[in-house]
């Protein structure tokens, strides 16, 4: 443990003595497995499990982590070696994150070192080093306003898919819960008994129709034959291709309202496609491309292996992040949109002297800090935390 | 609900089950006088799946096709192969496939529901010229169309409300034909105990086993060579090690395929951690835990396998795939058959 890290371990253990609050509990709690990584070499506590809240923060004051886990799955003895765990279930959980998202910023805030000959530059790192070709770069990522304002649209998107599309397949909106991560994004979780079941292919499989993958035009439009009998707009007997209709159900008919936002059609096809039989006088070539769009804008940025995974550890909410020193803090989802992770998260309140290496302009617990460049500074105790823990800076010595 | 003529048809129901608790008939009673059309039959069923992968109908005899079902399972467990289980459950399942498809909604409902647990209910629905009869529970529908790669079965190409998914009787049909799979490949698995085997059983196990050689060839002896052979590895795996060598950064889903890849092949774990070396967060003390893991020798001592393609698809590890790709539903497999034909080669050369 070095310097900077016996800092923010003392102070995290300063805010965990002081907890009043009971800690989140998810359901289920005693079935869920819980993890601790500790500061000192980057060690794992696995396996364990607590029936109430007060157990849990016991143990977290006893351990001090950088980071508290507990376990998305339900087993049946959540203490025993993973073979022997007996699951019975996990939660359905979607993770958006602003590492797997291209922000424009990351070119002022994020940086790289070539660990061989030293050259350094902004942004995404760049392999090999310009300069002397090695592959051995560090990055620094920063989290910014913007990097996290875009999680938390993205974030929205999904939970307006939630919301229309899933109870397709009986996602209850009242069972979707959101988590501020403490770092760089949020977690969406479903609880819900009937699916918590499903096995990793069948959650891909979720997740391919919340987010409208896989989709494929051809088992959407058939060839039909119709006569002057069923439509009556029809003379004599002819064939049509019937596709997507607004008032189907589910998807196919949200795919039909989509028809409307594509810009390569003219306004009388649009008008056109939704009155039968109006793919057939799209012709089918080009019904199919505007199915394949139509599905397409619905896509949102969702990590999948968290979604599919049906054993992982998550971080618990009410904790704090060892990335950042914020706290990991769960959001109604009426308020998410006015959520600001940059106070509501805000777990320390005193001062702090440091020393700064470098850091960009920042705002933190209302206060604008910064820039700052290699020099001793007072700040809040929070953006001292943070810097210290992106390894920004020193704790002062003096 | 349903007769003895039903369960004649699906000897694998649970009500088919009962039936035979019933007559209270055990293993013994096969080597009896009268019971020869049981044991018969019981062989032909697995004759004709080994021969032509089918079973066909025969239903003069009820009460023998119900009581010679579990006979051809009891023979299957005896065999303890692999492949012939998978042959006889398909074969079986799609006899079952072809019965059910034209049986009245009531009766698919109540067996998929009273034998399966399936969450079904009816309805009457139309949509272009489809007739749905079937809302299935959306837990039940996939735990069987994730095995079915059509693009229909996929759940954004089909009719949901509210955690049920809308089929046709036929594709009903077809969900339960998976269930039923499944259900015989795990009756005719490994069992911890064995009832005493009549003389006349052994007879007949003999001739099965015969059958099993002359049909399905002899048990694989071809594995895998011996050292790693890189020009039979597959797209996916040789792009992860050239992605890994100069230096660029690979997603955790990749270094998992690369990792259980290389394990399964028999690479030396030093090897391995060699391979990770180039990535520029690499830890050696990480790597090597991690490697040992996914082997089997840390945690619960479960060996990982490698990934399914179609799960590579998902997380974009797949790159490039080619036409053995094709063929194939996992990098190992491809490994395997590539490897082998090119022994082949440098054997004919």
């Amino acid at each position: 443990m070095n310097a900077a890290e016996s800092v923010v371990r003392q102070r995290f253990q300063e805010f965990y003595m002081n907890v009043r609050s009971p800690l989140f509990l998810p359901n289920g709690a005693p079935q869920r497995e819980y993890g601790f990584l500790l500061f000192k070499e980057k060690f794992m506590v696995r396996h364990r499990s607590f029936k109430t809240s007060e157990a849990v923060i016991q143990a977290i004051r006893d351990l001090v982590p950088k980071h508290v886990y507990y376990s998305t799955a339900y087993y049946a003895n959540p203490t025993a070696p993973m073979d022997e765990k007996g699951w019975s279930g996990a939660d359905l959980v979607f993770d958006i994150d602003a590492d797997h998202l291209e922000t424009p910023c990351k070119k002022i805030h994020d940086t790289w070192t070539c660990k061989q000959c030293g050259n350094a530059g902004r942004g995404t790192a760049i392999k090999p080093c310009p300069k002397c070709k090695s592959e051995k770069i560090e990055e620094e990522t920063w989290l910014c306003e913007q990097c996290l304002q875009q999680a938390k649209e993205e974030t929205l998107k999904l939970l307006e898919k939630l919301t229309t599309i899933g109870p397709d397949v009986g996602i209850e909106p009242g069972n979707v819960k959101v988590f501020f991560s403490g770092h760089r994004g949020y977690h969406v979780h479903v609880i819900s008994k009937d699916l918590s079941v499903l096995t990793e292919d069948g959650r891909k499989e979720i997740v391919d129709y919340v987010l409208g993958l896989g989709f494929d035009p051809d088992s959407h439009l058939k060839i039909k034959r119709v006569s002057s009998f069923t439509d009556p707009g029809i003379f004599g007997t002819t064939q049509v291709i019937a596709g997507p209709r607004a008032e189907d159900p589910g998807w196919r008919g949200k795919i039909a309202m989509g028809v409307y936002e594509d810009k390569s059609l003219t306004e009388s096809d649009r008008d056109k496609f939704l009155e039968r039989p109006g793919w057939s006088l799209l012709g089918s070539t080009k019904s199919k491309s505007v199915l394949v769009k139509a599905a397409d804008r619905w896509t949102a940025f969702i990590d999948t292996v968290v979604t599919t995974d049906t054993h992982r550890l998550i971080r618990l909410p009410g904790t704090l992040n060892g990335h950042t020193g914020l706290l990991a803090a769960s959001v109604k989802l009426e308020n998410l949109d006015d959520f600001d992770p940059f106070v509501e998260a805000v777990a320390f309140k005193r001062k702090m002297k440091i020393h700064v290496k470098e850091a960009p302009a920042f705002k933190l617990g209302g206060e604008k800090l910064g820039p700052f460049h290699n020099e001793s500074v007072e700040v809040p105790e929070a953006a001292a935390i943070l810097l210290l823990c992106k390894h920004r800076a020193e704790p002062d010595s003096k | 609900m349903l007769t003895r003529a039903d369960l004649a048809k699906y000897p694998f129901l649970n009500e088919a089950t009962d039936y035979l608790r019933t007559l209270g008939v055990s293993v013994n009673d096969i080597s009896s006088a009268g019971y020869e059309p049981i044991l018969e039959r019981a062989e032909s069923r697995l004759q004709e799946a080994l021969a032509k992968g089918i079973v066909s109908g025969d239903f003069l005899d009820e009460k023998v096709e119900i009581l010679s079902f579990p006979v051809s399972n009891l023979l299957l467990v005896l065999t303890g192969e692999d492949r012939a289980r998978r042959r006889y459950a398909l074969a079986e399942s799609k006899r079952a496939y072809e019965l059910l498809r034209h049986e009245p909604p009531e009766k698919l409902e109540h067996i998929a529901s009273t034998s399966f647990g399936w969450k079904i209910r009816r309805t009457n629905y139309q949509q272009d010229n489809r007739v749905f009869d079937f809302q299935v529970g959306i837990v039940d529908y996939l735990s069987n169309s994730v095995k079915l790669k059509e693009p229909r079965w996929k759940l954004v190409n089909r009719i949901l409300d509210a955690g049920y998914v809308y089929t046709t009787r036929d594709e009903a049909a077809r969900l339960l034909e998976e269930e039923i799979r499944e259900r015989i490949f795990t009756r005719t698995g490994p069992k911890s105990s064995l009832p005493d085997i009549p003389d006349s059983l052994e007879v007949v196990l003999e001739s099965v086993k015969t059958a099993i050689t002359k049909y399905l060839g002899a048990p694989a002896q071809y594995e895998l060579p011996r050292t790693a052979m890189p020009k039979a590895m597959p797209p996916c795996i040789q792009h992860l090690i050239k992605e890994l060598d100069v230096g660029k950064n690979v997603q955790h889903m990749g270094r998992f395929t690369l990792a259980s890849f290389l394990v399964n092949i028999g690479s030396e774990e030093e090897e391995i951690v060699r391979l990770f070396k180039p990535a520029s967060d690499f830890s050696e003390r990480m790597t090597r835990y991690q490697v040992e893991h996914i082997a089997g020798k840390r945690g619960g001592g479960t060996k990982y396998t490698c990934p399914m393609c179609t799960t590579l698809k998902t997380h974009g590890v797949c790159y490039k795939p080619d036409e053995l790709c094709s063929t194939i539903r996992n990098p190992l497999s491809y490994y395997k058959r590539k490897a082998r034909n090119l022994s082949k080669e440098i054997k004919g050369a």
